[in-house]
């Protein structure tokens, strides 16, 4: 009984430190900057007032910069030293000053680590200020690490828990719980409510849990199942840390706005935006509906096309009197090889107006260039080709593996039966190609939908923007926009919803019409 | 021995305990710039082997992120030689370190006052220039016997390139970069000194207007990129090309070429003046003896350094005391982009900037087909911007 008790104990305090420690070292920084910066703020104050200057504090009064005549951004200043102006030497005190003319009262603690804190303020009315009060404190450290306060709430915890568990099954909760309430004393000593109140919460979730039996039961099954645990472990640690945890970061980065390097919630005021169209009409390219009127029509052309071509492909390429099949399988499938950015540079050279292989091939049939890139439907269209290009070998192959399934004995009783070519197609072919091509348009569906490459680098989205598909606009918001990542990831978060709809409702769909 | 030092100064800096004395610079300089650049560590190392200077290659892709990422958690170098147009970002950050309060007049003097001017941002000076780069005007001396000083002569070189299906004139005209020689010699800006976007103006306008003519008059091809410029001058089908330092390396063997500097804008009578981007040395907000680091700075951007860095690496160097050297001031290359800089504009280094230049292309792929008027175009990229600037705050 104490054992299990002292297990679950155990649990408790873990988490518990976790959430103390972490409780400890922000209220100790946060209470030593507020300290800080009001020793400097005490000490501008004096020197405003001709009062007397606390004994640690660096503080001095700079004058209004000269600018040099030669080179306005090189600016002079000096310090008040009783009755006289003398060149400024300290060049912290220099940019404090610089700072206050930017941005107005400074007061902050150095990010330097060393505790200091640093403030400006005008001591007159005028502006721009002639005479900047800036005042320095000497470094100080946080309060250390209370490790004897630790260590002496665990004993007291470990005491009160195996206490409990002595006294019976009843008591035995309760000590838990009092346990956990003895680690939460220090977190509410340090002014940290609601760490300790997780922590509080933390011992009465595993106090019920106890009543459950469940810890016994995670307990059993863990040791029961600690060789399959052991094998799951890297796999899983690999899984987190490389899809989980970055999804749950990109989601959570949509409810935040990116301003340099700072991060502040928004809620979800970036999907509004998005969702509003941003104060875009919805004939406007930058208008989010518009953006997945063009993604939609993209798809849905694009698997039209590859699912079309592969198919008519497969079929040529399974009769067994064609000549050659390997080597044209070969070729065929040669576009899906190379890499498709480079593929995509390569057809924008083609579609290119003076001197694209396309227009001169044009020209050698008589016919006037086409300027692709300057129409919304040449430029759509420039783009469906170079991705068709690219998407139909897959379907191709997925279609000729089906194909190679179909017994021949079935279009042989249909001959039989009298049936022509295309009921044979209709009856025996589109049946048994069903099942393979379902997951692969699916598949396909969600590459096209994402398919940055084509669109990034074949029409840019030219003409105006008005060819740009849902993720394309998304890594513009990332990088193109000043760098606001938040609208990125709510972008992101959205695609994500969108095919996560079609993928449930599209297979549900399909299975419902093959059954 | 640099790695191992390297390796030493990183452990002992994630310790957070003091680190060994000297000054750590990350560049992402490769061939000759590299040699030039390591010819002066040498040099200071020479002479302050209490203080070495650590020169650090760190590939230019990740070299932004890494910088971004580290500085604020106190890692990262203490100096580092980077182009201006992300100092507006670090300096509101506070990744960077402002530098005016160790630069004087005598300082300042050395450099172009263009190039300077790229380092500056909000009043403060963030970094001393190295090296610049802009566009300047190379001409087919077998096509044009004399460079065209005026857009008037850029003009009448049309017609007898038309003959064979050739253009006066290449240059990525759909992308800010090339249109901006024209946008600056009509008189218009991107953005003032403040960073306020001055888009939308008439001079603007009549430069996009003038874009559009070269166009449509068949002087310079639509919609031109980069690889098209190139091979146009090189298969001789555009008489002059407008393109920047490294576009030498794009010629072909058995091309002869001269680089001058761009022509004068006929309708203004003001030159045609391209953005300047300017290579600097910047120092980290964290960097950790700041004192010897501004030294190290000095040092690098010093008469002599900057006449090495022109002589072994021919890098146009933004120091103008080192073209005083004659083989310097005889360069074929260094002299004519030299003479440029004098007409140049800086980049605005604000963070706005990084949001105009997508906008603004697509407004110059409208208006240079002929689809959009140039007035409407400049209007809505300056409310595109503005919308996204109402944002970012």
């Amino acid at each position: 009984m104490i054992g299990r008790q002292l297990r679950d104990f155990a649990v408790v305090a873990v988490l518990a430190l976790i959430i103390a420690t972490a409780a400890f070292v922000a209220v100790r920084n946060n209470e030593l900057a507020a300290r800080q910066i009001a020793l400097a703020e005490r000490a501008a104050a004096a020197l405003r007032d001709h009062a007397e200057l606390p004994p640690t504090v660096n503080a001095v009064i700079v004058s209004a910069a000269t600018p040099s005549p030669r080179h306005p951004f090189l600016r002079k200043r000096q310090v008040l030293v009783g009755d006289r102006w003398q060149p400024l030497q300290d060049k912290l005190l220099y940019d404090a000053a610089m700072r206050f003319d930017r941005e107005g009262a400074v007061s902050e603690l150095l990010g330097d680590a060393s505790g200091r804190a640093l403030v400006a303020r005008c001591t007159v009315d005028t502006r721009p200020c002639p005479r900047i009060a800036v005042a320095l404190t000497s470094p100080a450290r946080p309060a250390p690490y209370p490790f004897l306060v630790i260590i002496g709430v665990l004993g007291l915890g470990t005491a009160l828990a195996a206490a409990g568990a002595l006294l019976g099954p009843v008591a035995r909760r309760g000590g838990l719980f009092a346990g956990a309430g003895a680690l939460a004393v220090p977190a509410l000593l340090w002014h940290a409510p609601v760490a300790a109140t997780v922590i509080l919460l933390l011992g009465a979730g595993v106090a019920l849990a106890q009543q459950a039996a469940l810890t016994d039961r995670i307990a059993a099954a863990m040791i029961k199942s600690r060789v399959a645990l052991s094998f799951l472990t890297p796999a899983a640690t690999a899984m987190f840390v490389l899809v989980a945890a970055p999804f749950a970061i990109g989601i959570l980065l949509g409810f935040h706005d990116h301003h340099h390097g700072t991060w502040t919630f928004v809620g979800l005021s970036n999907f509004s935006e998005i969702l509003s169209g941003g104060g875009h009409s919805l004939d406007d390219p930058l208008n989010f509906w518009f953006i997945l009127g063009v993604t939609v029509l993209w798809t849905v052309a694009n698997i039209v096309l590859h699912v079309t071509i592969g198919v008519a492909l497969a079929l040529a390429l399974s009769r067994k009197w064609l000549v050659g099949r390997g080597v044209f399988r070969m070729l065929l499938i040669l576009p899906w090889a190379i890499p498709n950015y480079i593929t995509a540079l390569i057809w924008h050279g083609m579609f290119e107006g003076e001197y694209g292989a396309i227009n001169s091939l044009l020209r050698l049939f008589g016919l006037s260039d086409v300027s692709w890139f300057s129409s919304w439907a040449t430029a759509f269209s420039a783009d469906v080709i170079a991705n068709t290009w690219l998407g139909f070998p897959f379907m191709m192959v997925v279609a000729l593996g089906a194909l190679e399934t179909i017994s021949p004995s079935l279009y042989e009783a249909a001959s039989v039966d009298g049936a022509n070519a295309w009921q044979r197609f209709r009856h025996i072919t589109l049946p048994h190609l069903r099942p393979a091509l379902g997951p692969a348009v699916a598949l396909g569906s969600i590459w096209t939908f994402n398919m940055f490459n084509i669109i990034y680098l074949v029409s840019r989205g030219k003409p105006g923007n008005a060819t740009n598909i849902l993720v394309t606009d998304a890594y513009r918001w990332a990088f193109e926009r000043g760098e606001r990542y938040g609208m990125a990831a709510a972008y992101a978060t959205i695609i994500f919803l969108i095919l996560l709809v079609w993928t449930v409702f599209g297979t549900r769909m399909v299975r419902r019409e093959e059954a | 021995m640099n790695a191992l030092r390297l390796a030493l100064l990183l452990a002992i800096g994630a310790c957070g305990d003091g680190r060994e004395p000297g000054v750590v610079l990350w560049h992402a300089y490769t061939g000759l710039e590299r040699t030039a650049l390591e010819q002066s560590a040498e040099h200071w190392n020479h002479a302050h082997p209490a203080t070495p200077l650590v020169l650090v290659a760190v590939p230019y892709e990740s070299f932004a992120d890494k910088l971004t990422s580290a500085i604020p958690r106190g890692n990262g170098p203490d100096l580092f030689i980077y182009p201006h147009d992300r100092i507006g970002d670090w300096a509101d950050a506070g990744t960077i370190e402002p530098l005016e309060f160790w630069v004087d007049d005598a300082h300042a003097d050395r450099f172009s006052e263009q190039a300077l001017a790229g380092m500056a941002y909000r009043g403060s000076l963030y970094g001393l220039p190295l090296a610049v780069k802009s566009l300047a005007l190379y001409v087919r001396t077998d096509l044009v016997k004399t460079p065209p000083t005026t857009t008037d002569e850029l003009f009448a070189l049309a017609p007898a390139m038309q003959a064979k299906r050739g253009f006066a004139l290449a240059y990525a005209n759909v992308d800010l970069y090339g249109h901006a020689a024209w946008l600056h010699g009509f008189g218009g800006r991107v953005m003032d000194d403040q960073g306020t976007l001055t888009i939308a103006t008439p001079e603007a306008a009549d430069a996009m207007k003038f874009a559009r003519k070269l166009v449509a008059d068949g002087v310079a091809p639509a919609d031109a990129g980069t690889p098209l410029v190139a091979s146009l001058f090189n298969e001789g089908k555009a008489a002059t090309a407008m393109s920047g330092p490294w576009f030498v390396a794009e010629i072909g063997k058995d091309v002869p070429w001269q680089v001058v500097t761009l022509p004068i804008v006929s309708p203004t009578g003001k030159p045609a003046a391209p953005f300047l981007g300017v290579e600097g040395i910047l120092m980290s907000a964290r960097a950790h003896d700041k004192q010897t680091a501004f030294a190290v700075i000095d040092e690098l951007t010093s008469d002599a350094a900057a006449t090495i860095r022109a002589r072994v690496a021919r890098q146009v160097v933004a120091n103008t005391h080192a073209y005083d050297d004659p083989q310097i001031a005889s360069d074929p290359i260094l002299r004519p982009f030299r003479a440029q800089l004098d007409h140049t504009v800086a980049m605005p280094n604000f963070p706005a900037m990084r949001m105009v230049w997508t906008p603004y292309q697509t407004a110059l792929g409208e208006v240079l087909s002929g689809r959009a008027d140039p007035g409407t175009q400049l209007l809505a990229v300056e409310r595109e911007v503005n919308g996204y600037l109402v944002g970012a705050k």
